[in-house]
């Protein structure tokens, strides 16, 4: 095989990989972020304290830590971990973390007039936060949510570390054969790129679809 | 027990890494501050093509992965440029270059807050661009994005963690040693977490002091 | 006046630190029968409303809507709420829903109807209010102040409740737009509809309330007859809140 058959079938095969890692990521660390942070609104005293010292232990931490401790540190306690769920791991509870906290900000941005609105129409709470506070305050975390994506994107290289063959990994393994790393790493910081850009178009898009006229004034108010 | 022992002769060589830690962080806040401000404002104020050479540069440096970077320009680019780079320089140097691309969009967003109405009274008293520019815009661009600055301190501390990957002997590499010494791998890492924690602790503190002390009062930004 | 009681406040308190907001307020409304409050601001006419729907809970005092005991720390107060109608001087529209679907979502969700029949009904309660189709897919802030208050009318008519409850419901309106609010409100109560209004417009109050209450100082210190209240009140302190309002009604008109 020559250098470049063999690096793009190898990054071809690390794309998937972290196109997997992704999939897998993106969704469930949104879900917990959005849970996260209602917590930490409306969670009570309890609910309120544990999930503040998940984010302040979450977002402290480099996510390379998290990752070493779900990797090696874990199985220090009979907990072993492949590496891609180690990875996976570590990066939905970082990732959530910071989504979190944009989700907090939000539903704290939702004018107290939109609860009791809710509350004159007799909804419950949950009816409340799931039906008025939610779809308004994710709208204003959007963009907040879109970043952490894009860092996710990026982040998830650092699952090289464990032994993920993801793309970086390939990219390791094909110059540590060829030394090549112009060409290694130069077309593997293109696949980020493309990466990157592509989703930030796809949020755009998807911040244009569910604009309500309107709303972006509130946002800078 | 024993393994108690051990690990705490291991402490203050973990400890010994939050200086490198915090070496590469002030090297790269303080190159990327530099680099900063000055692609912010060819951004504000430059020619188009520079500007779009500015876009370009930011493009790069925020959408790929720091540890794509490092590797790039540790085996590549310096290289080829004839550098013989260490592990410290290149980890202080493309964190430097990375935080700059972050910089000049916080700078950006800073300068673009002020800039129309303090320009128009600059120039209305009779003060000709350089000066508008370095006496009156820069100083409240620099303060606006003060708590911004801050929060890039932060993530820089994080990010700095990446540079083990080139064997900089900073805390996470000291940690990761550790851990293969004594067997143990929970409690380094862990160890090395805390020492994060309160690296970011301590750096938001003082930057909060700062920015009390160059506070303009009565002035509602932030 | 006839028909049964439909709301009875009994000594009712509230304070705020050590601001003491509502001193022992009482009274009553019965079915059919329109309730003005008017006074300066600052006086607990908000809220007194507010308490009335439990939105703010009273330190004490006792509030029942018919039979049942809003201050009973037993009832579900959501089944409660469904049954007084809120108009929020800010509207407080749901921002991201349209005009029609602001209406339908307290039948939907809290109701339980299906979306057809909520949809009837919402549609009912948006041409009662005078909204017209081309505007009911509309959002909330592609509307004018007044249509967003007949909107939020609409929304509270369309839950069926015993009772209207109106804080200051045009004070956030232009002048211009207060009038076609305040016809809905009027023709509203002329169908029946038991309401109780927190206003500054004297001239509405006198033309459509059976009863005014000047309230002042978290207490209510004069009620009667609109004309009587208004033009030879018994208390100097009322006589003097509405010289003062008359004034500066003249004025901006």
């Amino acid at each position: 095989m020559s250098f470049w058959e063999e690096f793009l079938s190898k990054l071809s095969f690390g794309t998937l990989i972290t196109l997997q890692l992704l999939t897998v990521t993106i969704p469930l660390s949104v879900i917990l972020g959005i849970l996260i942070g209602i917590l930490r609104v409306y969670g009570g005293r309890i609910g309120k304290t544990l999930a503040n010292l998940y984010v302040y232990i979450f977002r402290g931490f480099p996510l390379l830590v998290t990752l070493m401790i779900m990797f090696f540190g874990l199985a220090d306690i009979g907990i072993r971990l492949t590496p891609y769920w180690a990875a996976a791991l570590a990066i939905i509870i970082c990732s959530s973390a910071y989504q979190s906290e944009y989700v907090k900000m939000s539903i704290l941005s939702i004018d107290e007039g939109q609860s009791l609105a809710a509350k004159s129409l007799g909804m419950k709470r949950s009816t409340e936060i799931f039906y008025i506070i939610l779809p308004q305050a994710l709208r204003v975390a959007l963009p907040g949510i879109g970043n952490e994506i894009i860092y996710m994107i990026l982040y998830s290289s650092l699952a090289y570390i464990v032994g993920v063959n993801e793309i970086f990994s390939a990219a390791i393994s094909v110059n540590s054969i060829w030394f090549k790393p112009t060409e290694v790493f130069l077309v593997t910081a293109l696949i980020y790129l493309a990466m990157t850009t592509m989703a930030s178009y796809g949020l755009k898009k998807l911040e244009h679809r569910l604009w309500i006229p309107g709303f972006e004034t509130r946002r800078k108010s | 027990m024993n393994l108690m022992i051990s690990l705490s002769k291991y402490l203050p060589y973990i400890f010994e890494g939050s200086l490198w830690s915090l070496g590469l962080v002030l090297g790269g806040l303080g190159i990327g501050f530099v680099i900063g401000v000055m692609f912010s404002l060819i951004q504000v104020y430059g020619s188009s093509p520079l500007r779009r050479l500015i876009s370009l540069y930011v493009w790069f440096f925020r959408g790929t992965p720091l540890i794509v970077q490092l590797f790039l320009f540790h085996w590549s680019i310096f290289p080829a440029l004839g550098i013989k780079s260490t592990p410290l320089i290149t980890s202080i140097t493309v964190l430097g270059l990375r935080s700059g691309a972050y910089q000049s969009q916080i700078f950006r967003g800073a300068i673009g807050s002020i800039e129309e109405k303090q320009m128009l009274a600059a120039k209305a008293i009779g003060m000709n661009d350089w000066d508008a520019i370095s006496s009156i815009v820069l100083p409240q661009a620099l303060r606006i994005a003060l708590p911004q600055i801050s929060n890039e301190y932060s993530i820089i501390l994080k990010d700095s963690a990446i540079c083990f990957i080139l064997g900089v002997m900073e805390l996470m590499t000291r940690a990761k040693y550790t851990a293969i010494a004594t067997g143990i791998a929970l409690i380094p890492y862990l160890m090395a977490g805390l020492i994060y924690i309160g690296l970011t602790y301590i750096g938001t503190k003082l930057f909060d002091l700062l920015y009390l002390k160059m506070r303009i009062p009565g002035s509602v930004e932030g | 006046m006839s028909g049964e009681t439909v709301l009875r406040v009994k000594d009712l308190y509230k304070r705020y630190g050590d601001r003491i907001v509502l001193k022992g307020v009482s009274f009553e409304i019965r079915k059919a029968e329109v309730k003005a409050i008017m006074g300066p601001s600052g006086t607990g006419k908000t809220t007194l409303l507010k308490c009335i729907d439990m939105l703010v809970k009273p330190d004490s005092g006792r509030i029942w809507l018919e039979d049942l005991e809003l201050t009973d720390p037993r009832i579900d107060i959501g089944e409660a709420r469904k049954k007084i109608g809120f108009v929020f001087q800010e509207f407080n529209l749901f921002h991201h829903l349209t005009a029609i679907k602001n209406v339908m979502i307290g039948l939907t969700k809290v109701k339980k109807l299906p979306k057809d029949e909520a949809r009837t009904i919402a549609e009912r309660a948006l041409l009662k209010v005078h909204i017209e189709r081309e505007l009911w897919d509309k959002y909330p802030a592609q509307l004018s102040g007044g249509q967003k208050q007949r909107v939020a009318i609409a929304r509270a008519l369309a839950m069926e409740p015993m009772i209207m409850l109106y804080d200051e419901p045009t004070s956030a309106l232009d002048p211009q737009l207060t009038g076609e609010v305040l016809e809905v409100i009027k023709e509203l109560a002329e169908d029946g509809m038991t309401s109780l209004i927190v206003t500054h417009e004297v001239g509405f109050a006198s033309e459509i309330a059976d009863e005014i209450m000047i309230m002042m100082d978290g207490k209510i210190i004069e009620r009667g007859d609109p004309r009587k209240v208004i033009h030879n009140p018994r208390r100097e302190e009322t006589r003097r809140f509405f010289s003062k309002i008359l004034k500066i009604g003249d004025e901006s008109r």
